[in-house]
């Protein structure tokens, strides 16, 4: 192990301000199942990490009603998975949380965790993406918001500046009519980073689809929205052949690279795949509501 | 079946409840005064020339008390003569990972800390990485001069003759070794066959994956005396390794096995024991050193590459023509893989009356091999089993009719012209073919069935035990094996069979080399089939001395006695009798005329007895996304005579598991530069529970001659099959040949597309 | 940088030790504690072998920081046992053979552990999931299931 130094604030104020002034070269430790790998690896080597973990204000889940719903970004993944406010008022989060790793990984790991780290495959970003989830950011000036669709910058890179503490994210309320659908692809059943993560949302008025939000993990240097996709299908009414049309569309959006894990012309094919899948249970689930 | 006492019967391990608890010791929790932390620094190129290595910054890190290199040693020498004496690299490094530097510290983080501070210059070198184009004339040369082969690794697991082509060139070349099989005129039998099925298939390196990570303990006392706590499958054999590396007799090594986290054929060759064994004698002080997952991944001995051309042809009415192989088998940068088992099974399980087989064994820029469970078994079965099915296919002839057609039997000959010792892969396939889960087995769409049967040969090596009787009347088995895989519970089981006690009255011990009587590796599945007879015989002798003991106590002759419920008493006269116990106080009491009870077994076995494993998958296909999810899996396998079932079905459910993971999921995946791409088990997978069903288990026994009680080895058998049995359950699903493993879900889709786009 | 005391409670008793900040909870449990039933498999939280409990969940102790559990309670495969004998588990464990080497053992009791505590009535794709993040290369899991399933019926009857 690298040899780092340990702090422990109590609040998030006091996180940020140990960021300001023990100034650059450490790292935030929330779960620690990216970070504490980066470090083992020595590819990360952070003279300090300041953890999270007793910062209570950062773990919890809050019902802002017409808001919507605020998880702390040090919610661990499990909390999510197994959360009625959530599997009510967010399926399609508890559909990326719970695939992450194992039971073991997921009593540790957390949303912003897995946010923050920001690799293209994180399984919760696809999914507050299409939920239009706003992060919310505290620094040495305050408070600010950030939508997810602009919160990723590339792999490993967010908006967050190297002073900044993810609050958590707020997940507005979805409309009525709507469903949404996480799904991905691995190799295994569980345990595997996913080759490809597709998010679709979709909402309906009298059969007609008014919004749609697909988001595609790891075919990009960051999650990314396939707004041809989308275009494809709002204003239409929903069809098994639209349908189809609109995840070959958002193959197209896809921008994959080939690595050990797949290749590119593998992941364009499962991004239509997966595409077709969750829009399927997203135009059903939003039928559901409506009749 | 006659009653027995032991054999046959379901005991609890004695190691068990140490296990579940947490209590059971391996070499990584141990901890000794004054002990240091061994870590290595690894070269990150494939092939490259040492420029320089500069360790004054490490040494001068406070905590650190050694670093070597590879000019602090004696006998290091430029070209190594195996793997295990490539100690640290000396002038070159010919595989990524290869130990350019050792540390010992206080503590591993400052060991890893110095390891940062090592400075080496490189020149980095044209890497052969690809054994087909390391074959090629021209190619980079792994090996810059030859030296006498190290073969004890290819001795340990060539259970069977081979037919060495000698070399007739002096030109340097990665072809370290050539083997050729011929019988009959293939040319003639392919004229005459109405269908022939050529294909190339591929299996990649795999990793052995034991949960434990290569961990050893070594320190010297001050008359120059070795002792190593070691994670190892051979007390004995590591003993005459680090004395030959070292240059130092073996009677100034002892080796004490510790509990082995998994070997599966891996930790034979010690590629770490001898550095920490420096480390210690360097630093006069206990050195621990273990690898890291990513280590053993990159820098460990994975099972070699193998690619097969496979030419079969048969007649119309069903009979077989002409079977044609070439073989080439990547071992990476040392020599003795067992390209031998591969062609012998790929050529040897089915009567082809003409046949020809040529492999090369070929060197590379890589990591080199070693033995993996029924080393090269897995690769031939594989591909004689997917070219039968797809032969049965083309000829219109069900599968299992073609394979009981023409599956060798007792005395037919192997490629190799020597014949097939006794064996049951008749009996195998007859299992397989009377269980419902084939006789029931329906079409539907995106699901299939397949099954698979294959063998392998088994070592011999000679074997000693001794079995002693306490004061109390207990028996412990004094023995040199180390417990792999339970063999310790067998062999008590063994003893008490033929001494005439309960199990729970004999316990076992794992002495070290000081003390313990020879046994040879736990690896060949001859650890119940050589060791097993030596403790047999041990058990033997023991008993005829507690009966020579009695009969003096009871004035009857040895021959009217029996042994039963814990008491020496005379046939048909119970009453008149002696309890063990007090055999055991008589024969060690002060002034006692009887000499103790020292039973005492030397056996060599030189029959091979093959044991035959055969595998049924039912899998259903999402075709959508490539994805292979097994509905049901059936393991079948002739142990000869199953010592204790509990056993068996833990080695066949095992074997299955990882017979699976090398069809679906499982390759190490290196860079065209020679860097391996996924160095964790994140993306080198292995088998979950999720992943699989019950693996159900159905016992075949048809017993040895040879082995004790008619047990055959059952360690290897179950991983053979598994790959094949997979290739042909998917092959079923979607009409596809899938000769590139592992089939994974991407090979899967792309099956499908074209399969589509042709029809 | 300095060490820094940890308070936890490990197995029922209160300890209070000085650790160095880069310390795992899994180095901390085997090299200061002298626990050494949790083992390291992987270092990358991969294989479960270093499965504690943490306030009751199952957690892999290598990729927590040692620190991180001050004020908290860890259960390792030693805490188990009691006074009383083994763990259900642990008895079922051994009486089905569902462990071979033993190395992934330790980790594999304590999930199987937090499982029941947590859904005493799985079904067999649920027991199944859950030890999903234990890998164990010699058993093919089957006699895992079984021992676990032994445990749900000896707590049903």
């Amino acid at each position: 192990m690298y040899k780092f130094d340990f702090i422990a604030p109590q609040t998030a104020a006091e996180a940020v301000a140990e960021l300001q002034n023990r100034g650059p070269g450490g790292k935030l430790l929330a779960g620690g199942t990216d970070l504490l790998l980066q470090i083992k690896a020595r590819v990360m080597k952070p003279a300090y990490v300041v953890d999270l973990s007793r910062v209570g204000e950062l773990a919890q889940i809050e019902d802002r009603s017409g808001e919507g719903v605020f998880v702390g970004s040090m919610v661990r993944l499990r909390t999510i998975q197994l959360s009625p406010v959530l599997a009510e008022r967010s399926p399609i989060l508890v559909d990326g949380a719970k695939l992450v790793g194992s039971i073991q990984i997921r009593n540790l790991a957390t949303l912003g965790g897995n946010l923050c780290n920001a690799a293209p495959s994180a399984d919760v970003s696809p999914p507050l993406i299409v939920a239009g989830a706003r992060a919310e950011i505290l620094g040495p000036a305050g408070r600010r918001s950030v939508s997810l669709d602009d919160f990723f910058l590339g792999p490993r890179r967010t908006v967050l500046r190297p002073d900044e503490v993810l609050l958590g994210v707020l997940i507005p309320r979805a409309p009525r009519r709507s469903g949404g659908s996480y799904l991905r692809h691995t190799p295994r059943k569980e345990m595997d980073i996913a080759v490809v993560g597709v998010g679709s949302a979709v909402t309906l008025d009298d059969g007609y689809c008014t919004a749609a939000r697909i988001a595609l993990g790891a075919v990009a240097p960051t999650p990314i929205r396939s707004v041809k996709a989308e275009s494809v299908l709002v204003g239409q009414r929903l069809s098994t052949e639209l349908i189809t049309r609109a995840a070959e569309t958002a193959a197209e959006d896809a921008r994959p690279i080939s690595d050990v894990r797949g290749s590119a012309e593998f992941r364009r094919h499962l991004v239509a795949e997966l595409a077709k899948r969750t829009l399927t249970t997203a135009w059903a689930q939003a039928q559901g509501e409506e009749a | 079946m006659t009653d027995t006492l032991a054999i046959g019967q379901r005991v609890d391990r004695a190691d068990g409840v140490g296990k579940v608890t947490g209590r059971a010791t391996y070499v990584a929790d141990l901890k000794v005064a004054g002990m240091l932390y061994g870590k290595m620094l690894r070269s990150p190129h494939a092939h490259a020339k040492i420029r320089s290595i500069d360790v004054e910054k490490a040494r001068a890190l406070p905590g650190v008390r050694c670093v070597l290199t590879a000019a602090d040693l004696d006998h290091v020498d430029d070209e190594p003569a195996s793997r295990a004496h490539a100690v640290l690299a000396k002038g070159r490094v010919r595989f990524q990972g290869q130990p350019v530097a050792a540390v010992a510290a206080d503590d591993v983080h400052t060991a890893e800390e110095a390891l940062d501070l090592i400075e080496v210059e490189y020149e980095i070198l044209p890497a052969a990485i690809d054994p087909l184009e390391s074959m090629q004339d021209g190619a980079p040369q792994v090996r810059q001069r030859l030296v006498e082969n190290d073969d004890s690794e290819a001795q340990a697991h060539a259970t069977v003759a081979t037919n060495e082509v000698k070399p007739t060139s002096n030109k340097p070349t990665n072809v370290s070794t050539r083997i050729h099989f011929a019988r009959g005129d293939v040319a003639r039998g392919f004229q005459d066959s109405d269908v022939i099925i050529e294909q190339t298939y591929h299996i990649p390196h795999v990793h052995q994956s034991y949960m434990e990570p290569r961990a050893a303990l070594a320190s010297w006392d001050h008359q120059g005396h070795l002792t190593v706590h070691a994670s190892c499958q051979g007390i004995f054999a590591l003993r005459a390794e680090l004395a030959s590396i070292l240059h130092i007799p073996e009677s100034r090594v002892t080796v004490i096995a510790e509990e082995i986290g998994g070997g599966f054929g891996a930790k034979i060759q010690p590629i770490i024991e001898p550095i920490t064994a420096l480390l210690a004698q360097k630093t006069r002080r206990p050195v621990k050193l273990v690898l890291s997952r990513s280590e053993e991944l990159i820098a460990a001995t994975p099972a070699p590459e193998t690619i097969v051309e496979l030419k079969t042809g048969a007649k119309r009415d069903g009979s077989l023509t002409a079977l044609k192989a070439r073989v080439v088998m990547d071992v990476g940068c040392f020599p003795g893989g067992p390209l031998n088992n591969v062609c012998l099974l790929a050529a040897g399980l089915y009567k082809f009356p003409a046949l020809e087989v040529d492999g090369f064994e070929v060197l590379t820029h890589k990591a080199s091999q070693a033995a993996y469970r029924a080393p090269g078994a897995p690769h031939g079965t594989f591909v004689i089993e997917s070219q039968m099915d797809a032969l049965a296919s083309a000829l219109g002839i069900d599968r299992m009719e073609l394979r009981l057609r023409h599956c060798i039997a007792t005395g037919d000959l192997m490629p190799n012209g020597h014949p097939w010792p006794f064996n049951g892969m008749r009996q195998v396939l007859d299992a397989i073919a009377c269980h419902p889960a084939w006789l029931e087995r329906k079409q539907a769409p995106n699901r299939g069935v397949g099954f698979a049967v294959g063998g392998w040969m088994g070592g011999l090596q000679p074997a000693s035990a001794t079995v002693r009787m306490d004061r109390d009347g207990s028996l412990m088995i004094v023995t040199g094996a180390v417990d792999l895989t339970g063999t310790h519970t067998a062999f008590r089981q063994i003893a008490a069979e033929e001494i005439g006690v309960a199990a729970d009255q004999v316990a076992i011990t794992t002495a070290n080399t000081d003390s313990a009587p020879f046994a040879g590796t736990s690896a060949g599945s001859k650890v119940i089939y050589t060791i097993g007879n030596a403790v047999k015989a041990a058990a033997a002798d023991a008993r005829e001395q507690i009966l020579e003991i009695a009969s003096r106590e009871l004035e009857a002759a040895p021959v009217d006695l029996e042994i039963r419920n814990g008491k020496v008493s005379v046939k048909g006269a119970a009453e008149r009798s002696i309890s063990l116990s007090k055999i055991g106080q008589v024969s060690t009491a002060i002034g006692s005329k009887h000499t103790p009870v020292l039973g005492r077994g030397t056996t060599t076995v030189t029959q091979q007895s093959p044991g035959f494993a055969g595998q049924l998958a039912e899998v259903e296909v999402d075709p959508g996304t490539g994805n292979v999810t097994i509905l049901r899996y059936v393991s079948f396998q002739d142990v000869g005579r199953a010592i204790n079932p509990t056993l068996v079905e833990g080695q066949m459910q095992g074997g299955s598991a990882q017979g699976i993971g090398i069809a679906l999921s499982e390759q190490l995946v290196y860079s065209p530069d020679g860097r391996l791409l996924n160095a964790s088990l994140l993306d080198y997978r292995t088998m979950t529970a999720i992943d699989l069903p019950n693996i159900e288990t159905v016992i075949v026994e048809v017993p040895s001659p040879y082995g004790p009680f008619g047990a055959k080895g059952a360690g290897e058998p179950p991983i053979v099959p598994g790959p094949a049995a997979l290739a042909n359950a998917v092959r079923d699903a979607t009409g596809c040949d899938f000769p590139d493993l592992p089939i994974t879900p991407e090979k899967v889709v792309n099956a499908l597309r074209q399969a589509a786009a042709t029809s | 940088m300095s060490k820094q005391i940890l308070h936890l409670t490990v197995n029922g008793e209160d300890r209070e030790i000085l650790v160095q900040p880069y310390q795992t909870l899994l180095e901390v449990l085997r090299d200061e504690i002298g626990l050494t039933g949790a083992k390291e498999g992987c270092g990358t939280g991969d294989c479960g072998c270093c499965t504690v409990l943490l306030d009751g969940k199952p957690v892999t102790s290598c990729l927590v920081v040692g620190l991180q559990a001050d004020g908290h309670q860890v259960t390792t495969v030693e805490g188990l046992e009691s006074d009383d004998g083994l763990d259900p588990i642990q008895q079922a464990f051994v009486r089905r053979g569902a462990l071979q080497c033993g190395f992934c053992i330790p980790g594999a009791v304590v999930m199987a552990r937090a499982l029941l505590n947590e859904n005493p009535n799985p079904t067999e794709a649920e027991i199944r999931w859950a030890m999903a993040g234990n890998l164990c290369r010699c058993t093919g899991y089957t006699k895992w299931i079984e021992a676990i399933q032994d445990v749900v019926q000896e707590v049903k009857a």
